[in-house]
């Protein structure tokens, strides 16, 4: 038991020191000092209050597509379909606001919120109904559904739901004051985030003490078995996909009302496949996902702020997502490996 | 009126092995892989990865022939990533995929900046504007390069060589058991790294032929998930390099066919029409996937990643 603790940390140890020597490597490689920029990126992420707050403003869609990985996860799925359940939900939750734009604050904007979830938790459910009754894979059609549901969007914002007054532009009208999710103390961090703080930790809850996270457990783990006790794989799949789509789409229509305030192409920057990497950097555990989930908000954060101020491309964000993705995935594949040889 | 129809039908053959030349290639990339029993959702990073270093070699050196090298290159590279988290570290397969995915959005994004705008000139087509006059054959000669009868020999070798060769037997009994390749005296762990760098020199060749050959342009994230329709049709192949070809043609002229249906005005938008290969896909992944049990196929070394997970 210890010792498998001891693998377990030093895993995590080999996989950071794996990352930040590859960061360098490639910070050289651009021409860059690799410790000044390291240093500036991490004040640009968390140096003062408004390097944080839009550290976090970026953390919490990732958060919540994060659950949207984990929870399905839990039940030995596979989804990458963060992106379009935020892109879905985004369309559906916009369309509750063009279709009643003067209505008041309490009807439109738990309408769209509501909107929103539903919109993403049926496309999400589409493909739990795939994986479960007709066998398709979830990974492959999580997949493919979020080109889909790029298209979808753009298909609205450049026809039916385009603004007249945004001078060809292609977006849907301003959301009004009764459609904008409220922001916290002046800052552009939104209510999105807490729900989804809220969200980890019931989630947490409700898979580690209860009945229901047991059905997930033994499903998981032998679907026979979780029959035999009396188990549905096919609800339990329909469940696990809807809830965390709903999460992603509450996503996309939050950050839609708050941040981007009218529907428009461009909407997230990859926040549904940052959400994965969050997802398994926690090792598929809810509350791991939060802080994880603001330090990677803080390195997208950073990566803005580099293009601004030192004309480094943002993409370099992704590719430092990308090599901390494959130290972390290398360090704990070998920890596992250790972990099943000498137990 | 006869010669009229033989040329529209000429025509509709060309557009439809034009565009689905690239899938073709990354398809058969995939099915090679699993074959081995190894999932690599990187190609479509790989294929970026190709389409990004073939067009900016290309457009440097002025060769098309060096620009596809240089792009299959470019697939081989990062496949290597997925090699050693896969093989050399027994990480989960998906996830190492997802990795390779990010990193090559992430540097075709950053390095492919240089190459916007630049410019290539494909390859030449097979015959000169003369060989129009001729029946059927004359739009495919004129408006195809010789890259699309090279994919189609590809294919069918590749078929052949997994079907007829020891080689091709060995690939084959390590993705239906690691143990039975083992106790054969094979060494499997470097079959299967094989069978990753394959895909890769594929996946970055298609996306060589992609951006060097079929547009001729360089555009951020220009794939578009062929990589992962190329995921989705290698399971409607059934793991079969001959069958790759019938279905990744079928699959082009449904393509083709919604471009067509176009421009005879139909008024449909743009946006919804590049919904289709994805709908496509997913609909024929689904239609084979309900006839699983009856049809057969996987490689059983699959199975614990990707099919009936546990």
């Amino acid at each position: 038991m210890m010792r498998t603790e001891r693998i377990r940390l030093l895993a995590v140890g080999g996989g950071g020191a794996a990352f930040l020597i590859a960061a360098i490597i490639f910070l050289l490689a651009i021409g860059r000092p690799p410790l000044t920029t390291l240093g500036q990126m991490t004040l640009y992420a968390f140096g003062d209050g408004y390097s944080l707050s839009e550290s976090l403003v970026k953390a919490t869609p990732i958060l919540l597509c994060a659950l949207a990985v984990i929870l399905p996860a839990r039940l030995g799925l596979i989804t990458v379909g963060g992106e379009g359940q935020l892109y879905i939900g985004a369309l559906t939750g916009t369309a509750v606001v063009v279709t009643f734009p003067h209505g008041p604050l309490v009807l439109l904007l738990p309408a769209m919120l509501a909107a929103g979830a539903i919109g993403g938790g049926l496309w999400s459910g589409a493909a739990g109904l795939l994986r479960a009754r007709c066998n398709v894979n979830e990974t492959i059609s999580t997949l493919l559904m979020n080109y889909v549901a790029v298209q979808l969007v753009n298909y609205v914002i450049y026809g039916a739901w385009k603004d007249p007054g945004s001078l060809g532009w292609p977006a849907s009208i301003a959301f009004p004051p009764a459609a904008t999710v409220p922001s916290l103390m002046g800052t552009r961090v939104h209510v999105g985030l807490i729900v989804g703080v809220i969200a980890a930790i019931v989630l947490h809850v409700g898979v580690t003490y209860t009945r229901w996270g047991i059905a997930l457990k033994v499903l998981a783990g032998n679907r026979k078995v979780g029959a035999m006790a009396g188990f549905s794989f096919v609800r339990q799949t329909l469940l696990v996909m809807a809830i965390g789509g709903a999460l992603a789409g509450f996503a996309g229509i939050c950050e839609t009302s708050a941040i981007q305030g009218r529907l428009q192409a461009g909407l997230s920057v990859g926040y549904g496949l940052t959400g994965f990497l969050v997802a398994w950097l926690s090792g598929q555990h809810f509350l791991r996902a939060v802080p994880i989930a603001i330090l990677i908000g803080g390195l997208i954060a950073a990566g803005d702020a580099l293009q601004l101020y030192s004309k480094i491309p943002s993409a370099s964000a992704t590719i430092l997502q990308g090599l901390l993705f494959v130290a972390a995935l290398g360090a704990s594949g070998l920890a596992g490996r250790r972990i099943a040889r000498h137990g | 009126m006869a010669d009229d129809s033989l040329l529209i039908a000429g025509s509709w053959a060309a557009a439809m092995l034009r565009s689905s030349t690239p899938l073709m290639m990354v398809t058969l990339g995939e099915t090679l892989t699993q074959r081995v029993g190894i999932v690599n959702l990187g190609i479509e990073g790989q294929m970026l990865c190709g389409a990004c270093a073939g067009f900016a070699v290309a457009a440097q050196t002025g060769s098309p022939i060096l620009g596809l090298a240089a792009g299959a290159l470019a697939g081989v590279l990062l496949s290597l990533i997925h090699a050693g988290l896969c093989l050399g570290c027994a990480a989960n397969q998906i996830g190492s995929g997802i990795a390779v995915w990010t990193l090559g959005l992430g540097l075709t994004s950053y390095f492919g900046r240089a190459a916007v705008g630049g410019q290539v000139s494909g390859l030449a087509p097979m015959a000169g504007p003369d060989a129009m006059s001729l029946p059927f054959m004359g739009p495919i000669l004129t408006q195809l390069t010789p890259i699309a009868p090279f994919a189609i020999a590809l294919v069918i070798i590749a078929g052949l060589w997994l079907a007829r060769t020891r080689t091709g037997l060995n690939w084959r009994i390590v993705g239906e058991s690691f143990e039975t390749a083992r106790a054969l005296g094979l060494r499997p762990t470097i079959i299967q790294a094989q069978g990753i760098l394959l895909g890769g020199l594929l996946s970055g060749f298609a996306g060589a032929i992609l951006s060097v050959d079929y547009t001729q342009t360089w555009a951020n994230e220009m794939t578009k998930g062929r990589g992962f329709v190329a995921v989705g049709l290698v399971i409607v192949a059934r793991w079969n390099p001959f069958l790759v070809l019938p279905v990744v043609l079928l699959f082009g002229l449904s393509e083709a066919a919604t471009l067509r249906l176009q421009a005879t005005g139909l008024t449909l938008s743009p946006y919804l029409i590049s919904c289709l290969p994805y709908v496509v896909c997913l609909c024929c992944v689904i239609v084979v996937s309900l006839r699983e049990g009856r049809i057969g196929g996987m490689p059983a070394e699959l199975a614990s990643v990707f099919g009936s997970r546990r």
